[in-house]
């Protein structure tokens, strides 16, 4: 059973006489073990849409359900919080434990889960992150590398056994193989637990290279949802609204601004490649 | 080592770094591993890098934030390990670091401006003429009154360069001043230091770990271990592609995708940087054919 979103309204301070809509109509369904991206500019609603997919917030109108939990009901709720695993913006900074399998085994703990399963599930969730839990069982998270932290926080939400996983901007700050690490990371997870992925990032071509389908916010609003190559084949739309492309759509752009015919869906560097070559060598046999 | 030298010998750089090491307490490797680099008047250097490269080792050196544990370090011709000259070392050089959230001081913005000047004695009047001027500079002015918390983050980095354009420093360094940015912010903060460096001539030290951002500088130079591995301009620099991915640094994506193609008989120049410098030669590519 997927995340179903529908006709959801949400406003800060509703009632108030400052209250500001900030989702508006938003219909989205999230399914079974797919990665889909969320992409839009600062302020376009995207973290306060995530926050309602696990109960943090909750709808003026419109409902939000996971799988057959309705997340309005306060018991329900409770049931349905437990499949949807959130990882924040430098989820690092949440670290306290005086060692990485405590942090990690902390929201397992909280689940009610008994110590012994909990450091046991601990492990399991280090090592699907990359950290050896020989290794790095024992050690402060104080010690480890920007990189070790962030995934260290991970491995507590992933040893939660979410079905959905929730990433906001997961690879932000890292260097680009931190980023690469993050990303391989992400799909393994996928593929030893089956979980589905919404990743909110800013970062297009990491988006090209990772996400099934990708939903595109703005101003509150789910503007555009899709399969990846159909959005981004709309590139000048995109770049319109003030969105970041891939840089192989943006190379189609200014290719075609000059006259020359490269097709709107491509938007991976390898494709790009062959179309290229292709161009070039025709014009050297006419 | 692979050093490309622009700068001629013998002649003295505003910032000069000389054979700098560093060990932060109780570390088993050095931070920094013998660096020299020279930073010259009016110099637009991108030093780039992975995360623990030494790269915010070495920008912490230029204004006696940190001491190296050989070498030494001038700043116009100051000894940074001289105590009596901290201050005037740090007016002439600038910092603005990585979190927004972490350099605003007080609730106001022009407030903010004015914090370094005032704190440095400059007249009351001067002060307003600095403060005003510095936030025109940043296209902020409209902001003067508003408080640093309702900003973005990428205003609040503007706020944090016109603080220190208030100092009226040579010298702007920015330590990973957009890692935390949205790609909006980035873009213009890069736009921002270009306008500065290009009208107001002030010299800029950027340190990142975004290479498609070094590719506006005049010169980059590659941080990898603690070490100085190369040093040249962008398009030296990024030609070197093995070199980089073996210090697991990435080249523009425009330039593996140029090499790319060259290397299945395109005919392509052997540096292409940006998207726009791809598209031209490409045209220019058919156009011949």
């Amino acid at each position: 059973m997927p995340i179903v979103v529908e006709k959801l309204n949400y406003a800060y301070m509703q009632g108030s006489a400052i209250t500001k809509a900030a989702l508006t109509d938003i219909s989205l369904r999230i399914e079974d073990g797919e990665f889909l991206g969320l992409i839009g500019h600062t302020g376009s609603g995207k973290s306060t849409f995530v926050q309602q997919l696990n109960g943090l917030l909750q709808p003026n109108s419109g409902t939000v359900h996971v799988d057959e939990f309705d997340m309005a009901d306060k018991k329900q709720r409770m049931e349905g919080r437990k499949l949807v695993g959130m990882v924040f913006q430098y989820p690092e900074y949440q670290l306290f434990e005086e060692s990485v399998e405590k942090d990690v085994a902390f929201g397992v703990k909280n689940m009610g889960i008994g110590e012994e399963e909990a450091l046991e599930r601990a492990h399991e969730a280090m090592a699907l992150v990359g950290l050896a839990p020989e290794k790095f069982a024992a050690k402060s998270p104080f010690e480890l590398s920007g990189g070790e932290k962030r995934r260290a926080a991970l491995a507590g939400i992933i040893a939660m056994k979410p079905k959905y996983l929730v990433l906001d901007e997961p690879m932000a700050g890292l260097d680009p193989l931190g980023r690469k690490a993050i990303l391989d990371t992400i799909d393994n997870l996928r593929a030893s637990l089956g979980c589905a992925v919404l990743m909110v990032s800013h970062s297009m071509d990491d988006m090209a290279d990772r996400a099934e389908r990708i939903a595109v916010m703005n101003g509150g609003r789910l503007v555009m949802e899709g399969k990846t190559r159909d959005v981004f084949a709309q590139s000048e739309l995109l770049t319109s609204i003030g969105l970041d492309v891939p840089q192989a759509s943006r190379l189609g752009m200014e290719l075609r601004k000059r006259g020359i015919d490269i097709p709107e869906n491509i938007y991976e560097i390898e494709e790009m490649e062959l179309a290229l070559l292709k161009l070039l060598s025709k014009g050297g046999r006419a | 080592m692979c050093v490309i030298r622009t700068g001629k010998e013998g002649e003295t750089g505003l910032i000069e770094i000389q054979n700098v090491s560093y060990a932060y307490e109780d570390a088993a490797a050095k931070a920094l591993n013998n660096v020299s680099l020279t930073i010259n008047d009016g110099e637009f250097v991108a030093v780039v890098g992975h995360n623990g490269s030494g790269k915010s080792t070495l920008a912490k050196h230029l204004n006696a934030l940190l001491l190296p544990t050989e070498g030494k370090v001038l700043v116009d011709g100051m000894d940074t390990a001289d105590e009596t000259d901290t201050l005037s070392i740090r007016q002439r050089v600038g910092m603005v670091f990585q979190n927004p959230d972490n350099q605003l001081v007080t609730t106001i913005v022009e407030e903010d401006v004015a914090f370094g000047p005032e704190n440095i004695g400059v007249p009351g009047n001067e002060i307003r003429t600095r403060v005003d001027r510095a936030l025109a500079a940043v296209g902020m002015e409209k902001y003067a009154h508003s408080a640093p918390n309702m900003l973005s983050g990428g205003q609040k980095q503007r706020i944090a360069i016109a603080g220190m354009l208030a100092m009226q420093p040579k010298v702007l360094v920015l330590d990973e001043a957009t890692a935390m940015l949205d790609p909006k912010g980035r873009r213009d903060i890069i736009d921002l230091v270009t306008k500065l460096h290009k009208e107001n001539g002030i010299t800029v030290v950027m340190i990142t770990q975004y290479m498609e951002e070094a590719i506006g500088a005049d010169r980059v130079a590659v941080m990898s271990g603690g070490e100085l591995i190369l040093e040249g301009t962008p398009k030296e620099v990024f030609s070197q592609d093995e070199l980089l991915h073996k210090h697991r640094l990435d080249v523009p994506v425009m330039q593996q995708l140029a090499n790319r193609l060259n290397a299945r008989g395109a005919n392509l120049p052997k540096c292409i940087l940006s998207v726009e410098e791809m598209a031209q030669a490409i045209c220019l590519s058919l156009s011949k054919n």
